[in-house]
């Protein structure tokens, strides 16, 4: 029987193509749209990510990552002073200006981080080594810098351009997670970021902890809120904290959201007219089935092998071409593009239910079919 | 058919490069480990606190005692003095001068006595003389008179002339200890651990960096730093390690001195001109034997002290 129903879905060439184009594009589509979205989030944690801390503290009322509330310098030993802390360190962030060679000026992302651990550096160099940050007047800049800065022929390794009106020359190229406001990273020590930045009354931006063997990350985030009164986030919850944000004050969700929900019903309507049209079309197969003896239980069950394989095949081909997609288009980070299992998962059950929805259309039909239909011309 | 197995086949291929390009992504890289350990809390529980390493005797900051033109430096940083060794020279010619001149006035006052001396005997001599004579016709009472009178205020002449000789002589001795202080030395035995000046330059009375930083770095003490929120969690006589900025392996035992009854603004060692007042802190003085590796004043530390019990200071 179920080979039966295969050979009815693939002998129809022109009605599988339909129904496996709508199913395939709108698969692309709810992927490609939701993998951007989440590439986007990603973009606007690498601030977070970048770091790739166990513990942020900072004010206890930030929103998200780039709110930049600075603390006292005398948080850092505040935050030493909370059982269960392994280590502590400071870090300065902050958006300053950089002035190039040519006279151009560019928005940069200065990190300051502690000059004897470097803890907060990124974990992958491209070139030079991170270490001669130690030396007087130097920074890392990330391969984002390097492009906008002038390009690899202008900047490399011993080049020099000022920040603020202080003299840096570049010691090591690091590969850093594009930001959301999309401004190159420079690295540098915490002692130089605090000389090339302005006066300010406070410029401690966050303190960065580690728990002690024992002790989890949430649980030491806990204990400092309760000690020091600061406001201390893990890194994931610091990550949805700023995700949330997004969310809730830009149009960036909306927008997205709309999409995936247009996929989805685009696809259902492609799909569900297409099936109805194809059962309609067999309906006189499906009655001499029924006539033969099949119950309604057997045809629906076929209808449903039919939807689902499909519906599968659909699946395969718009992840697929969505994979490509991210491979080609937002290759090298151009593009904010991050697939995720839950997103694939996600998408699974949709297009299932597109199936399911489009399929029982179809079984309705057939359960009030009368096995005379055969006979009616 | 063919159409049929070949949507299938680029089904699975689009499943398998999903997944592989999936796979291949999936972990989020491990943090980079430290360059170096982060300073270690050896305590169960603790305070932290900033510190920074000085001379117990508190630094001497040399200053003229007048304003003036530096001629000679003595010393070097690292020299290490004896109380009263000289340190600089201030410009002392002028005072020369007149040292000079007062000098020199010495001996013109002290022919003057011998002068008046020579003087006053040879009056006392004429009046012996007058006075010898009986006779009142070859010698008037008047001429007696008279060359007493003399004798009298030669005398007086004479103690006036040693007057005049023992102020130009106090005035010299003016003269070489006004000049005597253009000469600086050290109050007390030490190492010189900065010079701000050269010869030639000119020393200012109230100058803001101390000409001379004057320490005795063989016995050095740390000074704590405590967030006044932490200030209550310090106990007297507590243990503490502290660890120099970027050398986290070694740790320096510490034993407790003091604790300062007064607690201070925060100075934020930023190098600025301006400092920054953000907090205020208490500072607890801690004592240590000198390590076997280098260490030096005004160097920078961290701090652990031992804290007792739960900590949960807070309502």
């Amino acid at each position: 029987m179920n080979f039966v129903a295969l050979k009815m879905l693939f002998g129809d060439r022109a009605k599988y193509m339909m129904l496996l184009a709508g199913l395939t594009f709108s698969t692309m589509l709810i992927v490609q749209q939701g993998s951007i979205f989440w590439g986007l989030m990603t973009w606007s944690q690498s601030g977070i990510t970048n770091i790739n801390a166990p513990v942020w503290v900072t004010d206890p009322n930030i929103n998200q990552v780039e709110e930049i509330k600075p603390l006292a310098d005398t948080a850092v030993n505040v935050v030493r002073s909370v059982p269960g802390v392994e280590w502590a360190v400071p870090l300065y962030k902050g958006v300053q200006r950089a002035r190039l060679r040519d006279g151009n000026y560019e928005q940069i992302a200065l990190v300051g981080i502690d000059s004897s651990t470097l803890i907060g550096r990124p974990h992958k160099m491209i070139e030079g080594r991170i270490e001669d940050l130690r030396a007087p007047d130097t920074v890392a800049i990330d391969q984002l810098a390097v492009k906008r800065l002038g390009g690899p022929d202008r900047m490399h390794l011993g080049t020099t351009f000022e920040i603020n009106d202080h003299l840096v020359k570049v010691v090591a190229i690091v590969h850093a997670q594009k930001s959301f406001q999309n401004f190159p990273f420079i690295y540098t020590t915490y002692e130089r970021a605090l000389g090339v930045t302005p006066q300010e009354r406070r410029k401690l931006s966050y303190v960065l902890a580690s728990p002690v063997e024992g002790v989890n990350p949430e649980e030491l985030a806990r204990r400092i809120r309760e000690h020091t009164g600061l406001g201390a986030y893990t890194e994931d919850q610091f990550g949805w904290k700023t995700v949330r944000w997004i969310l809730e004050n830009t149009g960036i969700g909306v927008n997205f959201g709309t999409t995936v929900v247009l996929g989805f019903v685009v696809g259902m309507a492609i799909a569900g007219q297409t099936f109805y049209l194809f059962t309609i079309e067999n309906l006189r197969q499906f009655g001499a089935l029924k006539a033969i003896g099949a119950s309604t239980g057997m045809l629906a069950r076929m209808i449903l092998l039919q939807s689902f394989t499909v519906g599968l095949i659909g699946y395969g081909l718009g992840i697929g071409l969505a994979t490509l997609f991210g491979l080609t288009a937002g290759s090298g980070g151009r593009l904010p593009f991050v697939e995720t299992w839950p997103l694939l998962v996600g998408v699974g059950g949709a297009l299932l239910m597109i199936c399911s929805l489009s399929s029982a259309i179809s079984i309705r039909k057939l359960a009030k079919l009368e096995p005379a239909v055969v006979f009616r011309g | 058919m063919v159409f049929r197995r070949l949507s299938v086949w680029l089904a699975l291929a689009g499943v398998l490069l999903t997944i592989a390009t999936l796979w291949g992504a999936r972990d989020k890289p491990a943090a980079p480990p430290p360059m170096e350990a982060p300073p270690h809390n050896p305590y169960s529980s603790t305070v932290a606190a900033a510190g920074i390493i000085e001379a117990v005797n508190e630094n001497v900051r040399i200053a003229p005692p007048v304003s003036g033109l530096v001629t000679k430096v003595h010393v070097t940083v690292d020299d290490h003095v004896e109380k009263d060794d000289l340190l600089f020279q201030i410009d002392d010619r002028e005072l020369r001068a007149q040292l000079q001149t007062k000098t020199d006035s010495l001996p013109s006052a002290a022919a003057r006595i011998a002068e008046l001396d020579i003087r006053l005997r040879d009056l006392r001599d004429q009046l012996r003389r007058l006075q010898s004579v009986k006779d009142q016709r070859a010698v008037s009472e008047d001429d007696v008179q008279r060359k007493w009178h003399e004798v009298e205020a030669a005398k007086r002449g004479l103690i006036r002339s040693r007057a005049d000789l023992r102020l130009a002589q106090t005035q010299r001795d003016e003269v070489q200890a006004i000049l005597d202080r253009l000469t600086v030395r050290a109050p007390r035995a030490g190492t010189i651990l900065q010079v701000n000046m050269r010869a030639g330059e000119y020393a200012m009375v109230n100058a803001n960096e101390p000409l001379i930083l004057l320490g005795d770095t063989e016995t050095l003490q740390v000074r704590a730093d405590i967030d006044e929120v932490n200030a209550p969690l310090v106990i007297p006589g507590s243990a503490a390690v502290a660890y120099l900025k970027g050398q986290t392996d070694q740790s320096i035992p510490l034993t407790f001195d003091r604790i300062e009854p007064y607690i201070v603004p925060k100075r934020s060692l930023t190098g600025d001109n301006k400092e920054r007042v953000d907090t205020r802190v208490l500072q607890v003085i801690y004592k240590f034997d000198k390590p076997n590796f280098p260490i030096y004043v005004g160097q920078q530390v961290d701090v652990f002290i031992e804290r007792e019990g739960n900590i949960d200071h807070r309502p």
